[in-house]
């Protein structure tokens, strides 16, 4: 029988990248080595919207995301020719898959202030603390708009799935359109790790604890859920009946694994998110133990099939044996094909380098695709369906997040068929705090100078 | 193709469209827990309603949603004026956009939370 038992899948590339000194006395050490050698002092700034200039990106939450290991194998910031490679083919220069340019990106003004060169240790301060060294192995200039038109694509490039232009409409686009030219390139390590504040702290689980807690839990197989939004009962009912695939019984866990960063106005709070998948299990509508709400610094690019492919690494990196996709997967507007990420995972997209389904390429992924229609409402037959087993598709009721977020804002109570009473709770709860159920550009403006965590003296 | 603008109602609503020919227009969804009224529109006005509010998007349903509540409240405003579901309604709404955007503006910062217990 353990034969046909699954197995924990590797990390991503092999090994869990982990660059964090968590001794406080060694990153004491080396803190005071870098001061005596007169290291450089940067401090992180917010990437601004190119055009509106409010804030659409903090780069600590891609070095929090690389040194915590969830973009296993991504150890810094690109150089060049890794850029070009993940660009051009999707692969790092070490051929493993990975779909996004991560850049440490400042303006030239700051490079010429700075005065670095390659060879240099730079120390990156968030919020007036010490909190990360970048070592310098390349400095290069990019040009933001070709860098943000390349990592997307276009219909003329990708006719496979991509459906419009990319343009400014697009959170995505804009945010590596909003990039700084010039880019240090390097490997991240964390010397003061960052305090994470309620509610964030009690969801913080990076991939090595969140092997260990599936271990703890006899989780043999767990399946992803990708989310950034509040949990209505579709969503409910895809996490249970995606679940019920696993090797030779459903999956024994679900892993909620929430992306955290700037979102766009309309969706919800993070804080927000977080807490009403919590109430899902805390409602008992799906058992605490077989269901865990995490989640991963970053903010979201909504590039659709790109976006699965980070979300397999990241989740694969955690643990999970799958990872289910729905219609529109972490995507906006209609750029693209709205099965583009099943599309990828079943079939491949060839032009964006995968002639086959992203587990059968070479460096491809272990993680399993668990692709998923839709579930509706359905009058005929009184219950949430699955758009392929309902047969009344004349009579369907579909939910979305949008009809909620309509309900929500017109104050109408959302019926239970459609939005858990407890689920509902949790909006109120952080629409009182803030004055507003979703985001706007007040909580964009306090978020990104609030951010998820603080940090401890370190000096 | 047809795009479609929801107007959910309350019972207030409710009042305000009662005997009128709208009435019997109104459906009932999701097991018979919500009640709206569906106003369709062509491309050209989908357009328009897209272009007027940064938020507004085109969701699964076909539905335009995420418009300022101002527009909602406008919408259902000409529907019980004009008594009718018709295109006429978004054009007369697309006619007081200056107003409707003004509105939009102070609830973008602060919408009124419901008045229900958490913990």
């Amino acid at each position: 029988m353990s034969e046909l038992y699954f197995k924990r899948p590797m990390p991503h590339g092999g090994k869990l990248v982990e660059r964090v000194i968590t001794d406080r006395k060694i990153a004491r050490k080396f803190l005071e080595s870098c001061t005596r050698t007169k290291c450089p002092v940067y401090d992180i700034k917010p990437t601004l919207h190119y055009k509106r200039g409010v804030p659409v990106r903090n780069v600590y939450r891609e070095i929090m995301s690389v040194c915590y290991g969830f973009f296993s194998p991504v150890e810094g910031s690109m150089t060049s020719a890794e850029l070009e490679s993940v660009l051009s083919k999707r692969r790092l220069l070490s051929g493993w898959v990975f779909p996004y340019p991560i850049l440490f990106d400042i303006s030239k003004e700051d490079y010429k202030a700075l005065g670095v060169s390659e060879g240099d240790r730079l120390i990156i301060r968030l919020k007036g603390k010490p909190f990360a060294i970048l070592d310098i192995e390349e400095i290069y200039e990019i040009d933001p708009e070709e860098l943000a038109n390349r990592t997307f694509g276009s219909p003329e490039t990708n006719p496979e799935v991509v459906r419009e232009k990319f343009d400014d409409k697009h959170p995505g686009w804009v945010i590596y359109r909003s990039h700084n030219p010039i880019i240090l390139a390097g490997k991240y390590t964390i010397i003061n790790e960052p305090i994470f504040k309620p509610p964030f702290d009690r969801f913080w689980l990076p991939p090595r604890k969140c092997r260990e807690v599936m271990e703890q839990k006899g989780w043999r197989t767990a399946i992803a859920h990708q989310t950034r939004n509040v949990p209505h009962v579709g969503h409910e009912f895809l996490m249970k009946n995606a679940a019920y695939t696993g090797d030779v019984e459903p999956c024994h866990g679900i892993l909620v694994n929430a992306i955290i960063g700037v979102k766009r106005r309309g969706d919800y709070p993070d804080e927000a998110i977080l807490e009403a998948h919590e109430a899902v299990h805390k409602a008992g509508y799906i058992k605490p133990e077989r269901h865990m709400v995490t989640y991963t610094l970053w903010d979201m690019r909504y590039g659709n099939p790109l976006e699965s492919l980070l979300h397999g690494i990241i989740r694969q990196n955690m643990g999970c044996t799958h990872h289910m996709f729905g219609r529109d997967h972490a995507a906006v507007g209609e750029y693209y094909d709205k099965f583009a990420t099943q599309i990828l995972w079943l079939k491949g997209i060839p032009s964006y380098g995968f002639d086959k389904p992203v587990n059968e390429v070479e460096g491809g992924l272990l993680i399993r695709p668990q692709n998923m229609r839709e579930f509706w409402y359905c009058p005929v037959c009184k219950e949430m369906a699955y758009s392929e087993n309902c047969n009344h598709s004349k009579e369907k009721e579909k939910l979305s997040g949008s009809l909620i977020r309509g309900l929500v804002a017109e104050g109408v109570q959302p019926p239970v068929v459609i939005m858990r009473p407890e689920v509902f709770k949790v909006v109120v709860k952080w629409w009182k705090k803030f004055g507003y159920p979703f985001v706007n550009e007040k909580y964009v403006q306090w978020k990104e100078e609030e951010l998820e965590v603080d940090l401890p003296d370190l000096d | 193709m047809e795009y479609i603008l929801e107007v959910f109602l309350d019972d207030y609503r409710l009042s305000k469209i009662k005997g009128s020919p709208v009435e019997n227009q109104i459906e009932a969804v999701f097991g018979g827990e919500l009640k709206v009224l569906r106003v369709k529109v062509g491309e050209e006005l989908k357009n328009e309603i897209l272009k007027a509010f940064e938020t507004a998007r085109i969701d699964s349903r076909a539905c335009i949603t995420d418009t300022p509540v101002a527009f909602k409240r406008a919408l259902f405003e000409e529907i019980a004026k004009q008594k009718s579901l018709g295109e006429g309604v978004v054009k007369a709404v697309l006619a007081r956009i200056e107003e409707i955007k003004e509105l939009a503006a102070k609830e973008s910062e602060y919408l009124p939370p419901p008045d229900i217990e958490t913990d």
